[in-house]
Protein backbone atom coordinates (compact mmCIF):
# COMPACT_ATOMS: atom_id res chain seq x y z
CA UNK A 1 0.00 0.00 0.00
CA UNK A 2 1.13 3.54 -0.56
CA UNK A 3 0.26 4.89 2.84
CA UNK A 4 1.62 3.44 6.02
CA UNK A 5 -1.34 3.13 8.30
CA UNK A 6 -1.01 2.83 11.99
CA UNK A 7 -3.22 -0.16 12.35
CA UNK A 8 -3.54 0.04 16.10
CA UNK A 9 -6.88 1.56 16.84
CA UNK A 10 -8.24 1.98 20.28
CA UNK A 11 -11.59 0.37 20.68
CA UNK A 12 -13.99 2.65 22.53
CA UNK A 13 -15.40 1.32 25.75
CA UNK A 14 -19.05 1.77 24.97
CA UNK A 15 -19.98 0.05 21.82
CA UNK A 16 -22.91 1.07 19.74
CA UNK A 17 -25.74 -1.29 20.38
CA UNK A 18 -28.71 -2.21 18.32
CA UNK A 19 -31.90 -0.33 18.92
CA UNK A 20 -34.57 -2.62 20.17
CA UNK A 21 -37.07 -3.19 17.40
CA UNK A 22 -40.74 -3.44 18.19
CA UNK A 23 -41.59 -5.62 15.22
CA UNK A 24 -39.97 -8.99 15.39
CA UNK A 25 -37.72 -9.41 12.42
CA UNK A 26 -37.34 -12.74 10.85
CA UNK A 27 -35.15 -14.77 13.11
CA UNK A 28 -36.63 -17.77 11.42
CA UNK A 29 -33.50 -18.18 9.36
CA UNK A 30 -31.32 -18.68 12.34
CA UNK A 31 -33.94 -20.67 14.20
CA UNK A 32 -34.11 -23.25 11.44
CA UNK A 33 -30.41 -23.42 11.20
CA UNK A 34 -30.07 -23.78 14.95
CA UNK A 35 -31.45 -27.26 14.93
CA UNK A 36 -29.51 -28.53 11.98
CA UNK A 37 -26.28 -26.68 12.35
CA UNK A 38 -25.90 -27.10 16.06
CA UNK A 39 -23.68 -30.09 15.60
CA UNK A 40 -21.69 -28.49 12.82
CA UNK A 41 -20.94 -25.32 14.71
CA UNK A 42 -17.54 -24.28 15.77
CA UNK A 43 -18.41 -25.53 19.21
CA UNK A 44 -17.40 -29.02 18.14
CA UNK A 45 -14.97 -30.81 20.42
CA UNK A 46 -12.02 -30.47 18.09
CA UNK A 47 -11.91 -26.72 18.49
CA UNK A 48 -12.40 -26.46 22.19
CA UNK A 49 -9.80 -29.12 22.85
CA UNK A 50 -7.24 -26.41 22.55
CA UNK A 51 -8.47 -24.78 25.67
CA UNK A 52 -10.99 -26.86 27.48
CA UNK A 53 -11.97 -30.45 27.96
CA UNK A 54 -14.38 -31.84 25.48
CA UNK A 55 -15.87 -34.42 27.72
CA UNK A 56 -15.96 -34.69 31.39
CA UNK A 57 -16.35 -37.53 33.78
CA UNK A 58 -19.84 -37.40 35.22
CA UNK A 59 -19.41 -36.57 38.86
CA UNK A 60 -19.72 -39.13 41.53
CA UNK A 61 -21.04 -37.67 44.68
CA UNK A 62 -19.75 -38.66 48.01
CA UNK A 63 -20.24 -37.46 51.46
CA UNK A 64 -17.83 -34.66 52.11
CA UNK A 65 -18.34 -34.49 55.84
CA UNK A 66 -16.45 -37.74 56.13
CA UNK A 67 -13.32 -35.91 55.12
CA UNK A 68 -13.79 -32.27 56.02
CA UNK A 69 -14.53 -30.79 59.38
CA UNK A 70 -18.13 -29.50 59.28
CA UNK A 71 -17.28 -26.28 61.08
CA UNK A 72 -14.69 -25.38 58.50
CA UNK A 73 -17.10 -26.37 55.81
CA UNK A 74 -19.68 -23.86 56.98
CA UNK A 75 -17.09 -21.14 56.59
CA UNK A 76 -16.79 -21.95 52.92
CA UNK A 77 -20.43 -22.35 52.10
CA UNK A 78 -22.98 -19.68 51.33
CA UNK A 79 -20.46 -16.94 50.71
CA UNK A 80 -19.84 -15.46 47.36
CA UNK A 81 -16.20 -15.82 46.43
CA UNK A 82 -14.36 -13.73 43.90
CA UNK A 83 -11.94 -15.96 42.04
CA UNK A 84 -8.41 -15.29 40.86
CA UNK A 85 -5.74 -17.54 39.54
CA UNK A 86 -2.35 -17.80 41.23
CA UNK A 87 0.94 -18.89 39.78
CA UNK A 88 2.83 -21.47 41.83
CA UNK A 89 4.09 -20.29 45.21
CA UNK A 90 7.77 -20.44 46.00
CA UNK A 91 8.68 -22.03 49.33
CA UNK A 92 5.27 -21.92 50.87
CA UNK A 93 5.24 -24.32 53.73
CA UNK A 94 2.13 -25.68 55.32
CA UNK A 95 4.09 -26.05 58.57
CA UNK A 96 4.84 -22.36 58.95
CA UNK A 97 1.30 -21.07 58.94
CA UNK A 98 1.59 -19.45 62.35
CA UNK A 99 4.53 -17.34 61.33
CA UNK A 100 2.74 -16.43 58.12
CA UNK A 101 -0.21 -15.23 60.19
CA UNK A 102 2.00 -12.98 62.26
CA UNK A 103 3.80 -11.60 59.25
CA UNK A 104 0.61 -10.87 57.37
CA UNK A 105 -1.00 -9.08 60.30
CA UNK A 106 2.14 -6.98 60.75
CA UNK A 107 2.11 -6.20 57.03
CA UNK A 108 -1.52 -5.12 57.09
CA UNK A 109 -0.99 -2.98 60.16
CA UNK A 110 2.01 -1.33 58.54
CA UNK A 111 0.14 -0.66 55.32
CA UNK A 112 -2.81 0.78 57.17
CA UNK A 113 -0.62 3.12 59.13
CA UNK A 114 1.05 4.52 56.07
CA UNK A 115 -1.82 6.85 55.46
CA UNK A 116 -2.41 7.88 59.03
CA UNK A 117 -0.55 10.62 60.83
CA UNK A 118 -0.06 9.19 64.29
CA UNK A 119 -1.68 6.19 65.82
CA UNK A 120 -1.76 6.58 69.59
CA UNK A 121 -3.44 3.35 70.63
CA UNK A 122 -1.50 0.75 68.76
CA UNK A 123 -3.73 -2.24 69.14
CA UNK A 124 -7.09 -0.55 68.73
CA UNK A 125 -7.61 -1.30 65.09
CA UNK A 126 -5.16 -4.09 64.72
CA UNK A 127 -5.96 -7.04 62.56
CA UNK A 128 -5.66 -10.59 63.65
CA UNK A 129 -4.91 -12.95 60.82
CA UNK A 130 -5.23 -16.67 61.02
CA UNK A 131 -4.04 -19.20 58.49
CA UNK A 132 -5.49 -22.63 58.76
CA UNK A 133 -5.53 -25.76 56.72
CA UNK A 134 -8.79 -27.28 55.61
CA UNK A 135 -8.00 -30.95 55.51
CA UNK A 136 -9.74 -33.29 53.20
CA UNK A 137 -10.68 -31.13 50.25
CA UNK A 138 -8.08 -32.62 47.96
CA UNK A 139 -8.97 -35.29 45.48
CA UNK A 140 -5.66 -36.72 44.31
CA UNK A 141 -2.43 -37.40 46.11
CA UNK A 142 -0.60 -34.62 44.31
CA UNK A 143 -2.88 -31.83 45.44
CA UNK A 144 -1.69 -29.48 48.12
CA UNK A 145 -3.99 -28.97 51.06
CA UNK A 146 -6.38 -26.05 51.02
CA UNK A 147 -5.31 -23.07 53.07
CA UNK A 148 -7.91 -20.82 54.63
CA UNK A 149 -7.05 -17.26 55.61
CA UNK A 150 -9.22 -15.22 57.91
CA UNK A 151 -8.85 -11.67 59.08
CA UNK A 152 -10.57 -10.54 62.22
CA UNK A 153 -10.75 -6.99 63.36
CA UNK A 154 -12.64 -4.85 65.76
CA UNK A 155 -15.23 -2.67 64.10
CA UNK A 156 -14.62 1.08 64.12
CA UNK A 157 -16.70 2.17 67.05
CA UNK A 158 -16.52 -0.94 69.19
CA UNK A 159 -16.03 -0.91 72.88
CA UNK A 160 -12.92 -2.34 74.44
CA UNK A 161 -14.40 -5.70 75.29
CA UNK A 162 -16.16 -6.45 72.06
CA UNK A 163 -14.82 -9.54 70.33
CA UNK A 164 -13.19 -9.22 66.96
CA UNK A 165 -15.35 -9.97 63.99
CA UNK A 166 -14.46 -11.69 60.78
CA UNK A 167 -14.00 -8.99 58.17
CA UNK A 168 -12.31 -10.85 55.36
CA UNK A 169 -11.72 -14.42 54.42
CA UNK A 170 -10.01 -16.15 51.57
CA UNK A 171 -8.67 -19.48 50.55
CA UNK A 172 -6.08 -21.02 48.27
CA UNK A 173 -6.83 -24.40 46.86
CA UNK A 174 -5.83 -27.02 44.37
CA UNK A 175 -8.28 -29.81 43.70
CA UNK A 176 -7.85 -32.41 40.99
CA UNK A 177 -4.76 -30.75 39.68
CA UNK A 178 -3.28 -32.02 36.47
CA UNK A 179 -0.65 -34.58 37.52
CA UNK A 180 1.58 -33.89 34.52
CA UNK A 181 1.69 -30.24 35.34
CA UNK A 182 2.21 -30.75 39.04
CA UNK A 183 5.08 -33.12 38.48
CA UNK A 184 6.69 -30.72 36.05
CA UNK A 185 7.08 -28.07 38.74
CA UNK A 186 10.34 -27.94 40.59
CA UNK A 187 10.36 -29.12 44.18
CA UNK A 188 10.35 -25.69 45.82
CA UNK A 189 7.09 -24.68 44.26
CA UNK A 190 3.66 -25.47 45.55
CA UNK A 191 0.75 -25.15 43.20
CA UNK A 192 -2.38 -23.71 44.74
CA UNK A 193 -3.79 -22.14 41.65
CA UNK A 194 -7.19 -21.01 42.78
CA UNK A 195 -7.69 -18.10 45.13
CA UNK A 196 -11.10 -17.08 46.41
CA UNK A 197 -11.72 -13.96 48.43
CA UNK A 198 -14.69 -12.40 50.11
CA UNK A 199 -14.59 -9.08 51.89
CA UNK A 200 -13.43 -5.52 51.34
CA UNK A 201 -11.37 -4.96 48.24
CA UNK A 202 -8.70 -3.08 50.21
CA UNK A 203 -7.88 -6.14 52.27
CA UNK A 204 -7.91 -8.36 49.20
CA UNK A 205 -5.28 -6.24 47.48
CA UNK A 206 -3.20 -6.16 50.66
CA UNK A 207 -3.26 -9.93 51.00
CA UNK A 208 -2.40 -10.35 47.34
CA UNK A 209 0.54 -7.95 47.51
CA UNK A 210 1.83 -9.72 50.61
CA UNK A 211 1.69 -13.04 48.82
CA UNK A 212 3.41 -11.56 45.81
CA UNK A 213 6.22 -10.23 47.96
CA UNK A 214 6.64 -13.33 50.06
CA UNK A 215 6.24 -16.11 47.56
CA UNK A 216 7.03 -14.47 44.23
CA UNK A 217 3.74 -15.35 42.64
CA UNK A 218 1.29 -13.48 40.45
CA UNK A 219 -2.40 -13.04 40.86
CA UNK A 220 -4.74 -12.49 37.99
CA UNK A 221 -8.46 -12.19 37.49
CA UNK A 222 -10.29 -15.34 36.60
CA UNK A 223 -13.40 -15.11 34.55
CA UNK A 224 -15.69 -18.04 34.12
CA UNK A 225 -15.97 -18.35 30.39
CA UNK A 226 -19.14 -18.73 28.46
CA UNK A 227 -18.44 -22.38 27.73
CA UNK A 228 -17.69 -23.11 31.38
CA UNK A 229 -21.00 -21.61 32.41
CA UNK A 230 -22.72 -23.87 29.93
CA UNK A 231 -20.86 -26.85 31.39
CA UNK A 232 -22.12 -25.83 34.82
CA UNK A 233 -25.69 -25.69 33.56
CA UNK A 234 -25.42 -29.25 32.32
CA UNK A 235 -23.46 -30.65 35.24
CA UNK A 236 -25.71 -29.14 37.89
CA UNK A 237 -28.75 -30.46 36.09
CA UNK A 238 -27.07 -33.83 36.01
CA UNK A 239 -26.88 -33.76 39.80
CA UNK A 240 -30.60 -33.38 40.12
CA UNK A 241 -31.25 -37.03 40.94
CA UNK A 242 -28.81 -37.03 43.80
CA UNK A 243 -29.55 -33.66 45.30
CA UNK A 244 -32.52 -31.60 44.30
CA UNK A 245 -31.46 -28.44 42.54
CA UNK A 246 -34.93 -26.93 42.95
CA UNK A 247 -34.59 -24.61 39.98
CA UNK A 248 -32.20 -23.73 37.21
CA UNK A 249 -31.84 -20.02 36.78
CA UNK A 250 -29.85 -18.40 34.02
CA UNK A 251 -29.29 -14.71 33.47
CA UNK A 252 -28.67 -13.59 29.92
CA UNK A 253 -27.91 -10.12 28.66
CA UNK A 254 -28.82 -8.93 25.23
CA UNK A 255 -26.93 -6.10 23.55
CA UNK A 256 -29.76 -3.73 22.80
CA UNK A 257 -30.55 -0.23 24.04
CA UNK A 258 -31.80 -0.02 26.71
CA UNK A 259 -29.90 -3.13 27.85
CA UNK A 260 -32.08 -6.14 28.28
CA UNK A 261 -31.41 -8.63 31.02
CA UNK A 262 -33.33 -11.88 30.92
CA UNK A 263 -33.71 -14.16 33.91
CA UNK A 264 -34.69 -17.56 32.64
CA UNK A 265 -35.80 -19.92 35.39
CA UNK A 266 -36.53 -23.54 34.61
CA UNK A 267 -38.19 -25.91 37.00
CA UNK A 268 -35.78 -28.58 38.15
CA UNK A 269 -37.86 -31.53 37.01
CA UNK A 270 -38.35 -30.11 33.52
CA UNK A 271 -34.64 -29.40 33.20
CA UNK A 272 -33.87 -32.92 34.28
CA UNK A 273 -36.25 -34.41 31.73
CA UNK A 274 -34.74 -32.34 28.94
CA UNK A 275 -31.24 -33.32 30.03
CA UNK A 276 -32.00 -37.00 30.21
CA UNK A 277 -33.66 -36.93 26.81
CA UNK A 278 -30.57 -35.26 25.37
CA UNK A 279 -28.40 -37.96 26.87
CA UNK A 280 -30.59 -40.81 25.81
CA UNK A 281 -31.05 -39.91 22.13
CA UNK A 282 -27.70 -40.94 20.72
CA UNK A 283 -27.83 -44.20 22.65
CA UNK A 284 -31.15 -45.06 21.09
CA UNK A 285 -29.83 -44.27 17.66
CA UNK A 286 -26.83 -46.51 18.06
CA UNK A 287 -27.15 -50.28 17.94
CA UNK A 288 -29.64 -51.51 20.47
CA UNK A 289 -28.30 -53.74 23.15
CA UNK A 290 -25.42 -51.53 24.22
CA UNK A 291 -25.39 -51.07 27.90
CA UNK A 292 -25.75 -47.64 29.30
CA UNK A 293 -22.72 -46.74 31.33
CA UNK A 294 -23.45 -45.77 34.83
CA UNK A 295 -21.87 -42.42 35.54
CA UNK A 296 -20.37 -42.26 32.07
CA UNK A 297 -18.71 -39.25 30.61
CA UNK A 298 -20.57 -36.20 29.43
CA UNK A 299 -19.62 -34.88 26.04
CA UNK A 300 -19.53 -31.25 25.01
CA UNK A 301 -22.00 -32.03 22.24
CA UNK A 302 -24.60 -33.10 24.77
CA UNK A 303 -24.10 -29.89 26.70
CA UNK A 304 -24.56 -27.87 23.53
CA UNK A 305 -27.68 -29.79 22.59
CA UNK A 306 -29.09 -29.16 26.05
CA UNK A 307 -28.40 -25.44 25.78
CA UNK A 308 -29.89 -25.36 22.31
CA UNK A 309 -33.03 -27.03 23.62
CA UNK A 310 -33.37 -24.39 26.33
CA UNK A 311 -32.85 -21.60 23.81
CA UNK A 312 -35.37 -23.07 21.37
CA UNK A 313 -37.96 -23.28 24.09
CA UNK A 314 -37.39 -19.66 24.96
CA UNK A 315 -37.61 -18.68 21.32
CA UNK A 316 -40.86 -20.51 20.84
CA UNK A 317 -42.48 -18.50 23.63
CA UNK A 318 -40.87 -15.11 23.37
CA UNK A 319 -39.46 -14.91 19.82
CA UNK A 320 -36.11 -13.85 21.20
CA UNK A 321 -33.07 -15.80 20.16
CA UNK A 322 -30.75 -16.04 23.14
CA UNK A 323 -27.82 -16.82 20.84
CA UNK A 324 -27.61 -13.10 20.19
CA UNK A 325 -26.91 -12.49 23.84
CA UNK A 326 -24.46 -13.84 26.34
CA UNK A 327 -24.88 -15.95 29.44
CA UNK A 328 -23.86 -14.06 32.55
CA UNK A 329 -24.90 -16.14 35.50
CA UNK A 330 -26.04 -19.64 36.33
CA UNK A 331 -27.54 -20.54 39.66
CA UNK A 332 -29.27 -23.50 41.20
CA UNK A 333 -29.87 -24.58 44.75
CA UNK A 334 -26.38 -26.08 44.67
CA UNK A 335 -24.63 -22.81 44.00
CA UNK A 336 -24.19 -20.00 41.56
CA UNK A 337 -21.51 -18.88 39.16
CA UNK A 338 -21.15 -15.54 37.45
CA UNK A 339 -19.26 -14.58 34.34
CA UNK A 340 -17.26 -12.03 36.32
CA UNK A 341 -15.63 -14.83 38.28
CA UNK A 342 -17.75 -15.06 41.37
CA UNK A 343 -19.00 -18.36 42.68
CA UNK A 344 -21.16 -19.31 45.59
CA UNK A 345 -21.56 -22.76 46.94
CA UNK A 346 -24.76 -23.42 48.83
CA UNK A 347 -25.66 -26.38 50.85
CA UNK A 348 -28.61 -28.51 49.97
CA UNK A 349 -31.41 -26.71 51.68
CA UNK A 350 -33.32 -29.69 52.90
CA UNK A 351 -30.56 -31.84 54.27
CA UNK A 352 -28.58 -30.88 57.26
CA UNK A 353 -24.86 -30.79 57.47
CA UNK A 354 -24.42 -34.56 57.55
CA UNK A 355 -25.31 -35.18 53.96
CA UNK A 356 -23.43 -32.93 51.61
CA UNK A 357 -22.24 -34.29 48.36
CA UNK A 358 -19.20 -33.02 46.63
CA UNK A 359 -18.31 -32.96 42.98
CA UNK A 360 -15.12 -31.49 41.72
CA UNK A 361 -14.00 -30.96 38.21
CA UNK A 362 -10.92 -29.82 36.44
CA UNK A 363 -10.53 -27.25 33.77
CA UNK A 364 -7.27 -26.64 32.08
CA UNK A 365 -6.97 -23.09 31.00
CA UNK A 366 -4.29 -21.66 28.82
CA UNK A 367 -3.45 -18.08 29.30
CA UNK A 368 -2.28 -15.84 26.52
CA UNK A 369 1.34 -15.81 27.53
CA UNK A 370 1.36 -19.60 27.35
CA UNK A 371 1.71 -20.26 31.05
CA UNK A 372 -0.75 -22.86 32.18
CA UNK A 373 -2.89 -22.73 35.23
CA UNK A 374 -5.22 -25.35 36.48
CA UNK A 375 -8.52 -24.30 37.77
CA UNK A 376 -11.10 -26.35 39.48
CA UNK A 377 -14.77 -26.01 39.88
CA UNK A 378 -16.23 -26.99 43.13
CA UNK A 379 -19.89 -27.64 43.48
CA UNK A 380 -21.81 -29.21 46.23
CA UNK B 1 -32.50 -23.31 -4.56
CA UNK B 2 -31.63 -19.83 -5.67
CA UNK B 3 -27.87 -19.84 -5.76
CA UNK B 4 -25.96 -16.66 -6.33
CA UNK B 5 -23.82 -17.32 -9.37
CA UNK B 6 -20.59 -15.47 -10.07
CA UNK B 7 -20.36 -15.57 -13.85
CA UNK B 8 -23.89 -15.61 -15.12
CA UNK B 9 -23.94 -11.90 -16.00
CA UNK B 10 -21.72 -9.54 -17.89
CA UNK B 11 -19.37 -7.24 -16.00
CA UNK B 12 -19.66 -3.47 -16.14
CA UNK B 13 -16.96 -1.18 -17.43
CA UNK B 14 -14.66 -0.05 -14.63
CA UNK B 15 -17.19 -1.04 -12.00
CA UNK B 16 -16.95 -3.36 -9.07
CA UNK B 17 -19.91 -4.73 -7.12
CA UNK B 18 -19.59 -5.88 -3.56
CA UNK B 19 -22.16 -7.57 -1.37
CA UNK B 20 -21.92 -7.13 2.40
CA UNK B 21 -23.78 -9.75 4.40
CA UNK B 22 -24.23 -9.03 8.08
CA UNK B 23 -26.81 -10.31 10.48
CA UNK B 24 -26.81 -7.19 12.69
CA UNK B 25 -26.89 -4.72 9.76
CA UNK B 26 -24.74 -2.15 11.51
CA UNK B 27 -21.16 -2.21 10.36
CA UNK B 28 -22.21 -2.74 6.77
CA UNK B 29 -23.78 0.70 6.74
CA UNK B 30 -20.63 2.57 7.73
CA UNK B 31 -18.51 0.37 5.49
CA UNK B 32 -20.79 1.07 2.55
CA UNK B 33 -20.54 4.83 3.07
CA UNK B 34 -16.77 4.59 3.07
CA UNK B 35 -16.59 2.22 0.11
CA UNK B 36 -18.52 4.45 -2.26
CA UNK B 37 -16.02 7.25 -1.66
CA UNK B 38 -13.58 5.46 -3.92
CA UNK B 39 -12.95 7.50 -7.05
CA UNK B 40 -10.76 5.37 -9.30
CA UNK B 41 -13.42 2.71 -9.73
CA UNK B 42 -17.19 2.85 -9.58
CA UNK B 43 -18.05 0.76 -6.53
CA UNK B 44 -21.60 -0.47 -6.09
CA UNK B 45 -22.36 -1.74 -2.62
CA UNK B 46 -25.23 -4.12 -1.98
CA UNK B 47 -26.29 -4.88 1.58
CA UNK B 48 -28.00 -7.98 2.86
CA UNK B 49 -28.88 -9.44 6.21
CA UNK B 50 -28.48 -13.00 5.02
CA UNK B 51 -28.67 -15.13 1.92
CA UNK B 52 -30.61 -16.10 -0.16
CA UNK B 53 -31.24 -12.75 -1.77
CA UNK B 54 -34.80 -11.92 -2.74
CA UNK B 55 -35.96 -13.22 -6.09
CA UNK B 56 -37.60 -9.97 -7.13
CA UNK B 57 -34.29 -8.24 -7.75
CA UNK B 58 -32.81 -11.13 -9.69
CA UNK B 59 -32.80 -9.39 -13.10
CA UNK B 60 -31.82 -5.92 -11.98
CA UNK B 61 -28.99 -7.11 -9.76
CA UNK B 62 -25.56 -6.69 -11.32
CA UNK B 63 -22.86 -9.32 -11.21
CA UNK B 64 -21.52 -9.54 -7.66
CA UNK B 65 -17.73 -9.58 -7.62
CA UNK B 66 -17.07 -10.05 -3.92
CA UNK B 67 -19.24 -11.35 -1.11
CA UNK B 68 -18.15 -10.30 2.36
CA UNK B 69 -19.56 -12.03 5.45
CA UNK B 70 -19.32 -9.80 8.50
CA UNK B 71 -19.34 -11.77 11.73
CA UNK B 72 -19.62 -10.18 15.15
CA UNK B 73 -17.68 -12.40 17.53
CA UNK B 74 -19.68 -11.42 20.59
CA UNK B 75 -22.85 -12.90 19.18
CA UNK B 76 -23.34 -16.55 18.41
CA UNK B 77 -26.32 -15.67 16.26
CA UNK B 78 -24.11 -13.71 13.90
CA UNK B 79 -21.88 -16.71 13.29
CA UNK B 80 -24.78 -19.10 12.84
CA UNK B 81 -26.47 -16.78 10.37
CA UNK B 82 -23.30 -16.39 8.30
CA UNK B 83 -22.75 -20.13 8.24
CA UNK B 84 -26.32 -20.75 7.16
CA UNK B 85 -25.99 -18.24 4.33
CA UNK B 86 -22.97 -20.01 2.88
CA UNK B 87 -24.98 -22.72 1.25
CA UNK B 88 -26.76 -20.22 -0.99
CA UNK B 89 -23.58 -19.32 -2.80
CA UNK B 90 -22.54 -21.06 -5.98
CA UNK B 91 -19.26 -22.95 -5.45
CA UNK B 92 -17.65 -20.72 -8.07
CA UNK B 93 -17.62 -17.93 -5.52
CA UNK B 94 -15.20 -19.76 -3.30
CA UNK B 95 -12.41 -19.32 -5.83
CA UNK B 96 -11.45 -16.00 -4.34
CA UNK B 97 -14.71 -14.08 -4.41
CA UNK B 98 -15.69 -14.62 -0.80
CA UNK B 99 -14.14 -12.95 2.19
CA UNK B 100 -14.83 -13.11 5.93
CA UNK B 101 -14.62 -10.05 8.10
CA UNK B 102 -14.69 -10.36 11.86
CA UNK B 103 -15.43 -7.57 14.34
CA UNK B 104 -15.00 -7.32 18.11
CA UNK B 105 -12.24 -9.90 18.19
CA UNK B 106 -10.56 -8.03 21.04
CA UNK B 107 -13.58 -7.99 23.30
CA UNK B 108 -13.14 -10.10 26.38
CA UNK B 109 -16.73 -11.25 26.14
CA UNK B 110 -16.09 -13.01 22.85
CA UNK B 111 -15.27 -16.62 23.64
CA UNK B 112 -12.10 -17.90 22.06
CA UNK B 113 -13.85 -20.95 20.70
CA UNK B 114 -15.88 -18.81 18.37
CA UNK B 115 -12.82 -17.23 16.78
CA UNK B 116 -11.32 -20.69 16.34
CA UNK B 117 -14.52 -21.78 14.67
CA UNK B 118 -14.49 -18.83 12.26
CA UNK B 119 -10.86 -19.52 11.44
CA UNK B 120 -11.57 -23.13 10.72
CA UNK B 121 -14.49 -22.18 8.55
CA UNK B 122 -12.47 -19.66 6.56
CA UNK B 123 -9.56 -22.07 6.22
CA UNK B 124 -11.75 -24.90 4.99
CA UNK B 125 -13.25 -22.62 2.34
CA UNK B 126 -9.87 -21.12 1.35
CA UNK B 127 -11.06 -17.60 2.00
CA UNK B 128 -9.23 -14.68 3.56
CA UNK B 129 -10.15 -13.66 7.08
CA UNK B 130 -9.95 -9.98 7.94
CA UNK B 131 -10.23 -8.41 11.37
CA UNK B 132 -11.91 -5.04 11.59
CA UNK B 133 -12.63 -2.45 14.18
CA UNK B 134 -16.03 -1.02 13.60
CA UNK B 135 -16.43 1.65 16.26
CA UNK B 136 -13.99 4.33 15.13
CA UNK B 137 -13.72 6.07 11.73
CA UNK B 138 -10.08 5.00 11.58
CA UNK B 139 -11.08 1.39 11.89
CA UNK B 140 -13.70 1.71 9.21
CA UNK B 141 -11.20 3.39 6.89
CA UNK B 142 -8.70 0.59 7.45
CA UNK B 143 -11.27 -2.07 6.72
CA UNK B 144 -12.43 -0.23 3.62
CA UNK B 145 -8.92 -0.02 2.23
CA UNK B 146 -8.35 -3.75 2.62
CA UNK B 147 -11.69 -4.63 1.13
CA UNK B 148 -11.05 -2.37 -1.85
CA UNK B 149 -7.78 -4.12 -2.57
CA UNK B 150 -9.47 -7.50 -2.68
CA UNK B 151 -12.47 -6.12 -4.54
CA UNK B 152 -10.42 -4.63 -7.34
CA UNK B 153 -8.71 -7.93 -7.93
CA UNK B 154 -11.97 -9.89 -7.85
CA UNK B 155 -13.56 -7.53 -10.32
CA UNK B 156 -10.69 -8.11 -12.70
CA UNK B 157 -9.53 -4.52 -12.62
CA UNK B 158 -5.95 -5.28 -11.64
CA UNK B 159 -3.83 -6.55 -14.50
CA UNK B 160 -1.88 -9.79 -13.98
CA UNK B 161 -3.78 -10.70 -10.83
CA UNK B 162 -6.86 -12.88 -10.55
CA UNK B 163 -9.11 -13.54 -7.61
CA UNK B 164 -7.99 -17.16 -7.34
CA UNK B 165 -4.34 -16.17 -7.29
CA UNK B 166 -4.89 -13.56 -4.59
CA UNK B 167 -6.94 -15.89 -2.45
CA UNK B 168 -4.11 -18.42 -2.57
CA UNK B 169 -1.84 -15.80 -1.04
CA UNK B 170 -4.24 -14.37 1.48
CA UNK B 171 -6.31 -17.31 2.59
CA UNK B 172 -6.75 -18.08 6.23
CA UNK B 173 -4.75 -20.91 7.70
CA UNK B 174 -5.03 -22.64 11.03
CA UNK B 175 -1.97 -23.91 12.85
CA UNK B 176 -1.69 -27.70 12.61
CA UNK B 177 -1.84 -28.15 16.36
CA UNK B 178 -5.10 -26.31 16.84
CA UNK B 179 -6.74 -29.56 17.86
CA UNK B 180 -4.11 -30.59 20.32
CA UNK B 181 -4.83 -29.74 23.93
CA UNK B 182 -1.93 -28.16 25.72
CA UNK B 183 -2.48 -30.39 28.68
CA UNK B 184 -4.60 -33.47 28.71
Amino acid sequence: MERQHNSVVRTPLNSVVVQRRSKSKSYRQSYRSCLGAASRLGLTPALTARRLNTSRRAPKSHNITDKVDPEQLTLLLKTEWKLSYVTPLYQFRHTQLKSYSRQLSAFIAAEKQQGLAVDAEGSQSSFRVSFSVVQGMTETADDAETVLIQIHSKPMFAKQDDPQKLVWSGWLACINGNPDYLSSLSKDFICLPLFGSSGPEVLTTLVKSWFQQMFDCCFGPLEISHTSLQWLVALWTNCHTESNIQHLRMIWTLPVTPPLQITYTVDAQDAWELWSSVRKDPEEESEGGEEVEEGGSIDLKEVMRFMQGLKNHFYRHFRLDLSAGSLQQVSTALGSAKYSGRIKVSSDGKNCSQSFSQDTFLLTHTRKDKCCTNIFFLSF
Amino acid sequence: MSLLKPFSKLPGLNTANILLVESEEQFQQSLADALVEETAVTVNVRLAKSLPLPMENEESRPRIDLVVFIINLTSELSFQSAEASLKYLDPGYFLGKVCFMVTNARKASAPTERLDAVRKLAASLHCPLLFAEDQTPDGVANATERLLTILKVSAGLVPMATALYLSNLTRCTVPPDIDQPSFD
